[in-house]
């Protein structure tokens, strides 16, 4: 340790220091350890013989239960010594083996001395030890010690009082709830880590560790651990560690309470803003951090915390200047703007010692750069590419793809980096992402289309990963047929037929067969390529040549392809693999074939992470959509065991429940609809949240005066609902078969309620009627629709044909952004957005956005709607519908006039 | 030398240490959980004490504590005959374990303060001490409370450490 250090370079290898215990054996450690039963103890050899066995656990190495428990009570001698040392080592020791070891609970009272002890360390070490063996009923008899111990004067013992009951909370909540005064008191402790620890304990309190996930305790934590952060961040947290856990806890908290506010002014924020003047760095950056990270962050929010982060960028300190460019590297995905303030700084970083430091400033000036910058920096990362890790070359990546979709003429210059960077060494992921990347280039920017697809041909020439090799042969499948001359991609692919595995020389079948299929001209020079690989030694590979050859007329006659036997081998599987794989796995061999228009085709919706960086479109290869459908098997599933509802037909979409009652109410109620043909279910899930009272013969009196289309058929109540027992009430509609009709309901909640002593849960006899109003409920043209996306929009698109497209313009009017628009068009029609396009990029004047679905009657849809600003905030759009039925694509544009 | 305390819960055992090594009485003590480690210094002998606790869940541990040791020490409460069988079984159950072979064994009648306490020879009756065989027994009747006799425990106990070492 003490040795001055030599060398900075990256000879590792000649500094490697071989741990002294490198290849003990547990045979021989266990012989040793019976130094601990001899009569005359030597500490110093007892310690060694310890640290090997510890070393041993620590590799991995596990012990029997007997040679665990045998090592267990030789230890257990070392009690007689008054080493001090040595205890240490026994105490680490027994909370190694504590688990495996039999009938550790007989050094309880050994540790009950300890923990009594003068000795600061016995104390510490004992308490941090007991707590861990220990059980309930003992931990009632020690619990004053530990009170003690929690307001001790030496902040070890005060420290390790406070982990333990972070750890017996998950045990023993119930006792750990009674140290609230100790506990308070310590987080007024002048000891840094003692407050650290007591507020750490404090907030695990509060969020109340219970073995029931109920809502309603939930929402009570929450609030207890709002409570908690309202009066700390009024009071005196001194320690510095202490300071950057509270402003974790206040983010959360502002998280969470972000969704009730949304009007005026951000709770907290004034606290956080006030950690941006703190001492310590580390609470001024956690604080600029929690700043940045918060949902929805204003440009007046944000100032401040990039104001110090700034200053951190020309700190001496690399850790700080580090974390300071991470963090803005993170902020100009969303806000270039604000960060631009910082490039001076920023540039001067480029040549930092450190490089990941250098690599984040790159990448962050690339993101809010101007075009004119673009050729220097690039010239500046081609220079230390090189040197830095996959993880930061990916990085780099990312930026150069956002960079290249924002300044589209500078292509020409950022495809030369990626094809370059393309042929270095580099792991899976790096690679990944520059494929990625120049698809979604190829993609976006029609004139990389062609040099891009050379750039994936000559990688594929020389690539090790299997999954890109067969990845990028279906992309060039779709794509270069479409080229002018796709003759020359023709050698590529074939290549791999000779000089891959398998799996890639499927993939390059298919390939070639889809040239064929696209491009008359080169059909009968495919079909000797196919024919050759009738030979292969594959049975996947001969099956494909030989189902190509069938259907695409290799018989010699070279016709074009017909337009079903395209649809057949290449039309993209319209239904979700997860349901098409539950339906396959539920049918059973008979004499009925599978019925593929069985499986059901909705999906739910992408799960709102996707939506973070607006900058990122998902990649590009891979961009199947996939969803489980559990939850509409669960319906389905459910409906059909109700007689009443067996004559309804096949079910046709359910809705996402529909809160029909505010959060934390006496009752709680959501609605879930379920559409069939001529029928609507309403299924209301009630939940009674008062221990106290049991209702019976609830029923849901739903008035349709602003639904005439609908009459209602069938009602079933629920003939008891006790506490915290979710209960399902079905009423059902009848309306004219195919008709979209919408409307709106209210509904009103009527039971029989009885009192419930809580202590024996049983009811009284008598009941009081009583009524409860839920909110309306509407049904609307969306409930119509079902999200099924497609794989390939432009192709979706070409294929329906333009026989049933209508168009239209409309005005939407004022609106509070782009974004805000393209949002409530989705949410009217309630189709499945493709391809990214929900997604809008700040900034931006104009937004093409593609929907698909599927409408009711089974007809497929697809929209485009091209969005523009016109005027000040008035948005407009041009909406185009397709469809297999005219009838359908006049009902979407009756659904946007209306709506 | 070291040494074992054993016997049955609530016999006087970790009273038992603290006579011999503070001269100090508390009527008050809580059951042992496990075992206390205590180092007792007499004239020129240090005596080690492993006081073990004494309810059924730590018996199958006595040995453990047992082996090796210069004698055994085991405590009986001479007042309470209910459990004088119970705690005969369990001594001669632990006689019987082969790594105790030949080890000195010292029985303690406690409680002779107490009204009704069984005398010297009906304890030694009862708790068969006539039958053990192939090592040295012996037998006091003591009273932790008023210190009978506590003179004469230390006593053999400086002897046989004399004696072995």
């Amino acid at each position: 340790m003490a040795q001055p250090l030599v060398k900075k370079d990256d000879d590792r290898d000649d500094e490697a220091d071989y741990s002294p215990f490198l290849g003990i054996e547990k045979g021989a450690v266990l012989q040793e350890a019976r130094v601990f039963n001899d009569p005359q103890l030597d500490p110093r050899r007892c310690s060694q013989v310890i640290t090997k066995l510890l070393y041993l656990l620590n590799q991995g190495e596990t012990f029997t239960k007997t040679e665990a428990t045998e090592v267990f009570f030789s230890v257990t001698k070392l009690f007689q010594s008054r080493d001090i040392g040595l205890r240490r080592m026994v105490y680490l020791m027994i909370k190694e083996l504590s688990p495996s070891a039999d009938e550790v609970i007989i050094v309880t009272s050994s540790l009950m001395k300890d923990m009594t002890s003068k000795t600061d360390m016995y104390r510490a070490n004992a308490i941090r030890v007991l707590c861990r063996i220990t059980e309930g009923t003992l931990l009632t008899q020690i619990e004053r010690y530990l009170k003690q111990a929690i307001v001790d004067k030496n902040p070890v013992v005060a420290s390790a009082a406070l982990v333990s009951g972070i750890h017996l909370l998950q045990t023993n909540p119930e006792i750990v709830k009674r140290w609230s005064n100790e506990v308070q008191e310590a987080v007024q402790s002048r000891a840094a880590l003692v407050q650290f620890h007591a507020l750490g304990l404090l907030h695990q309190r509060s969020k109340g560790v219970h073995g029931h996930s109920n809502l309603q305790i939930r929402q009570n934590d929450r609030l207890a651990v709002s409570k908690l952060v309202t009066s700390l961040t009024r009071g005196t947290v001194r320690s510095p560690l202490a300071q950057c856990l509270l402003i974790r806890y206040t983010s959360q908290v502002i998280r969470e309470s972000a969704a009730s506010t949304q009007a005026g002014d951000r709770p907290f924020y004034d606290f956080l803003e006030g950690c941006l003047r703190h001492k310590a760095e580390m609470v001024i950056f956690e604080a600029a951090r929690a700043i940045t990270e918060l949902s929805g962050v204003t440009t007046r929010e944000l100032t401040p915390a990039i104001t110090v982060l700034q200053l951190f960028l020309s700190s001496s300190k690399p850790v700080l200047r580090f974390a300071a460019v991470r963090t803005l590297n993170k902020v100009a995905m969303t806000h270039p703007m604000a960060v631009t303030n910082c490039n001076i700084d920023m540039e001067s970083l480029i040549s930092d010692q450190n490089r990941s430091i250098a690599t984040l400033a790159i990448t962050t000036l690339l993101k809010t750069g101007n075009e004119s910058s673009v050729d220097r920096l690039m010239k500046q990362i081609t220079n230390f590419m090189s040197d830095i890790a996959d993880e930061f070359k990916i990085v780099v990546v990312e930026a150069i793809r956002s960079l290249c979709l924002k300044f589209p003429l500078k292509y020409r210059s950022l495809m030369n980096f990626l094809s370059n960077i393309l042929r270095e060494e580099g792991g899976f992921e790096y690679k990944k992402a520059i494929i990625d990347s120049i698809v979604i280039l190829i993609r976006d920017i029609p004139e990389a289309k062609e040099s891009g697809l050379l750039h994936l041909c000559e990688f594929i020439e020389d690539c090790e990963f299997t999954y890109l090799s067969t990845q990028i042969l279906h992309f060039l499948g779709i794509e270069g047929p479409k080229t002018s001359d796709p003759s020359k991609y023709i050698r590529y692919i074939y290549n791999r037929v000779h000089l891959e595995n398998a799996t890639v020389r499927a993939s390059a079948v298919s390939t070639l067969a889809k040239f064929g299929a696209m491009v008359d001209s080169l059909k009968p020079r495919i079909f000797v390529l196919l024919r050759r690989c009738l030979f292969d030694s594959d049975d996947e590979v001969r099956d494909r040549a030989t189902l190509y050859l069938n259907t695409l007329g290799g018989d010699g006659s070279v016709v074009e392809t017909d337009k079903d036997v395209k649809d057949f081998l290449f039309g993209s599987l319209d239904l979700p693999l997860v349901n098409l794989e539950t339906s396959l796995k539920n049918y059973e061999p008979s004499e009925e074939p599978f019925d593929i228009n069985s499986v059901p085709r909705e999906i739910k919706a992408q799960p709102l992470a996707e939506k973070k960086g607006p900058s990122k479109k998902p990649a590009g290869l891979a961009a199947l959509p996939t969803a489980p459908a559990t939850t509409v098997d669960a319906y389905e599933k459910l409906l059909s065991s109700i007689p009443e509802f067996v004559d309804f037909g096949k079910l046709f979409k359910s809705s996402a429940p529909v809160e029909l009652t505010e959060a934390e109410t006496e009752y709680s109620v959501n609605v879930v609809k379920h559409i069939f043909d001529s029928h609507i279910v309403f299924q209301y899930n009630c939940t009674n949240t008062i221990p106290e009272q049991l209702l019976e013969h609830v029923t849901v009196i739903v008035e349709a005066s602003e639904a005439e289309e609908f009459s209602q058929v069938v009602s079933k109540p629920v003939s008891s609902l006790p506490y915290d027992t979710p209960g399902q009430i079905f009423m059902a509609f009848e309306k004219l078969e195919g008709v979209p009709a919408v409307g709106k309901f209210s509904n009103m909640l009527r039971f029989t309620v009885k009192e419930v002593d809580p202590s024996t849960g049983e009811a009284e006899e008598d009941g009081v009627e009583d009524e409860y109003q839920l909110e309306d409920l509407e049904v609307v043209a969306a409930d119509y629709m079902l999200k099924v996306g497609v794989s390939n929009f432009r192709n979706a698109w070409e294929s329906m044909g333009a026989d049933c497209e209508r168009v239209d313009e409309y005005g939407l009017g004022p609106r509070e952004s782009l974004a805000a628009a393209v949002s409530a068009v989705i949410n009217l029609l309630g189709m499945q957005p493709c391809e990214g396009t929900e997604v809008v990029p700040s900034n931006s004047r104009s937004h093409t956005c593609l929907l698909s679905g599927v409408y009711m009657g089974n007809v497929r849809v697809l929209v485009r709607i091209a969005f523009g600003i016109d005027g000040p905030k008035d948005v407009a759009m041009k909406l185009a519908v397709r469809s297999e039925d005219e009838s359908v694509s006049d009902a979407i544009h009756e659904i946007v006039a209306s709506g | 030398m070291e040494l074992s305390l054993i016997g049955l819960q609530n016999a006087g055992k970790t009273s038992l240490v603290n006579v011999i090594a503070t001269g100090g009485y508390s009527e008050d003590m809580i059951p042992t959980v496990g075992f206390n480690m205590r180092k007792v210094t007499k004239g020129n002998v240090t005596i080690k004490l492993w006081d073990l606790g004494g309810q059924p869940r730590f018996r199958s541990m006595w040995e453990r504590y047992c082996r090796a040791v210069s004698a055994i020490v085991y405590v009986v409460d001479a007042a309470d005959y209910e459990n004088v069988p119970v705690s005969r079984s369990e001594l001669h159950d632990l006689l019987s374990k082969p790594s105790l072979n030949g080890i000195p064994l010292l029985v303690l009648g406690n409680k002779i303060d107490k009204p009704g306490a069984l005398s010297k020879e009906e304890l030694t009756e009862q708790m068969g001490l006539k039958s053990i065989s192939e090592r040295e027994v012996c037998c006091f009747m003591i009273s932790c409370k008023n210190s009978t006799n506590i003179d004469t425990v230390i006593d053999w106990l400086v002897k046989h450490s004399k004696a072995k070492n």
